[in-house]
């Protein structure tokens, strides 16, 4: 597949007639581990993380026990104006024939949704250097450089152009960040 | 757990100290050390209370003999419990701890204990003058003496105790349990306390139909056998009671989900004894590189932002 390409598809995110949203803020873990299983486990009867009582650049430590190796986690609140949300690919039977010649529909629907999700390392305490909380910068990068984006152009562009440059906002590359990078490294 | 305090006046006389452990065998459940002390003096009657073995007495015995010698009060005694999730955790860090470590440190744990509470075990140096002969000489004389059962190498473990403890003679043995009464009375303390443990075990874990029928958890046990089958979970493996870390679990693997780490180091474990297990084998399958690029994101070739981050651009979800 040719990467640059990406492929086209569908999020909703709407409950789709479902009465209640379903919210699993506190039971969403992430491991330091690949799990090769999709589906349903009463993760609750057997994972069971403990409060240790202290913590570590602010961040209230966890552990728990994951196939006899020790974990040691944290429960973070996700930014504000940001949600989780767990998909399934759409299977509603609706697949039109174009769908099928593509090889996979890649339409996805919202089943849950979660503000608050704990993530465990192996052996190490949480810290604030962790990749996984460092990956959030990006959430201020991608708002300064979209904001700065659409501030420039829109001097060049009537305002109705707000669509397409919110997409081209999207194709920022690596390089383009490459001197932002170095001013919060 | 221990005995209580105060002090008794004997222990500041030199003593011995018998230290012994029980459950090292065993898949499930914890791992009990266990010391037992007195007074030298009290050396002769301490052969006359029956301690033998904790392997050759029934458990009624067994249990006979531990309330009667809680009740002695020329004896004290101490018990480190180590809990299966720490024995698991340690024997399956990335940097390996393996058993003969976690026991020689537990037994370290119990000399520091008792010399803490201030029980006479170190050599006493005994000053000789004699006048008429105008001589003074400096005499190590009836000091304490502490006793174990060997683990690994039995001259690499003295060396090791004597190391870290410089003023206390000890005395490692195989079969120390039968040769020496105070280490039979510590093999009493710590085989009494693990049974007991195992049986008042409460399981974390609240799935139903999970019962406590554990057997001794030796693997040959059949009662363990059929409580091992009955309780593994694809998933999850075992209730944490389970020494995930143990050989016998390895048969239990291939019914269970695949479950990868993400990190390329996790596999090059070292400190581990011949007896250890590599990973593949305990319920964590080696990932290759390769692999690991497709379930983790390395952000590789990417600014170092991202990389730093361990972010990518996802084309295809």
């Amino acid at each position: 597949m040719e990467e640059e390409k990406g492929t086209t598809g569908s999020i909703n995110l709407s409950l789709n007639g479902k009465e209640e949203k379903i919210n699993l803020s506190g039971q969403v873990h992430h491991l330091p581990c690949c799990i090769k299983f999709n589906g349903h486990c009463t993760v609750s009867q057997y994972f069971k993380p403990k409060l240790k009582g202290m913590e570590i650049d602010g961040l209230a430590v966890e552990e728990a026990h994951f196939r006899g190796r020790k974990l040691q986690g944290t429960t973070i609140s996700l930014p504000n104006g940001y949600a989780g949300f767990v998909l399934a690919k759409n299977n509603s039977g609706k697949r039109k024939a174009c769908d099928v010649s593509e090889g996979n529909s890649n339409d996805w629907e919202m089943k849950a949704q979660f503000d608050k999700l704990t993530y465990w390392n192996h052996d190490a305490p949480p810290s604030k250097d962790d990749p996984f909380l460092r990956s959030f910068h990006w959430f201020t990068v991608a708002e300064a450089v979209s904001f700065s984006i659409i501030c420039c152009l829109k001097n060049f562009f009537p305002p109705y152009f707000e669509i397409p440059l919110l997409q081209l906002h999207k194709q920022v590359k690596a390089e383009d960040l490459a001197t932002i990078d170095a001013a919060l490294a | 757990m221990g005995s209580e305090a105060p002090l008794p006046k004997w222990a500041s006389t030199p003593c011995i100290m018998g230290i012994d452990e029980a459950g090292r065998g065993p898949v499930l459940g914890p791992m009990v050390y266990g010391c037992l002390y007195c007074a030298r003096s009290y050396q002769k009657t301490l052969a006359t209370l029956n301690f033998a073995d904790s392997k050759t007495l029934k458990e009624e015995k067994r249990e006979e003999l531990f309330e009667n010698l809680k009740a002695d009060d020329s004896i004290g005694w101490s018990v480190d419990v180590i809990d299966p999730r720490e024995l698991s955790a340690k024997m399956l860090k990335k940097n390996k701890v393996n058993l003969n470590e976690i026991s020689h440190d537990s037994a370290i744990g119990l000399i520091n204990r008792v010399l803490n509470m201030g029980v006479l075990l170190t050599e006493i140096l005994l000053e000789y003058s004699d006048q008429s002969k105008g001589i003074t000489r400096l005499m190590k004389e009836n000091g304490g003496l502490v006793y174990l059962d060997t683990v690994g190498d039995a001259d690499k473990y003295r060396i090791k105790l004597s190391e870290r403890f410089p003023s206390i003679k000890f005395v490692v043995a195989k079969k120390a349990d039968s040769l020496y009464p105070v280490v039979s009375g510590a093999s009493i303390v710590a085989k009494v306390t693990r049974d007991r443990a195992l049986r008042e075990w409460v399981l974390e874990e609240t799935s139903e139909n999970m019962h406590r029928s554990f057997g001794s958890g030796y693997p040959g046990d059949p009662e363990t056998k059929a409580w091992l089958a009955h309780h593994k979970h694809s998933i999850f493996g075992f209730p944490t009671l389970v020494r995930f870390s143990w050989g016998t679990c390895t048969s239990y693997y291939k019914d269970m989900v695949e479950v990868e780490s993400d990190k390329v180091d996790e596999d090059v474990g070292y400190g581990s004894s011949g007896k250890q297990l590599k990973l593949s084998n305990v319920g964590f399958g080696k990932a290759s590189k390769r692999k690991i690029e497709e379930i983790e994101s390395s952000g590789k070739g990417r600014c170092k932002f991202f990389h730093s981050r361990k972010l990518e651009q996802l084309t295809h979800f």
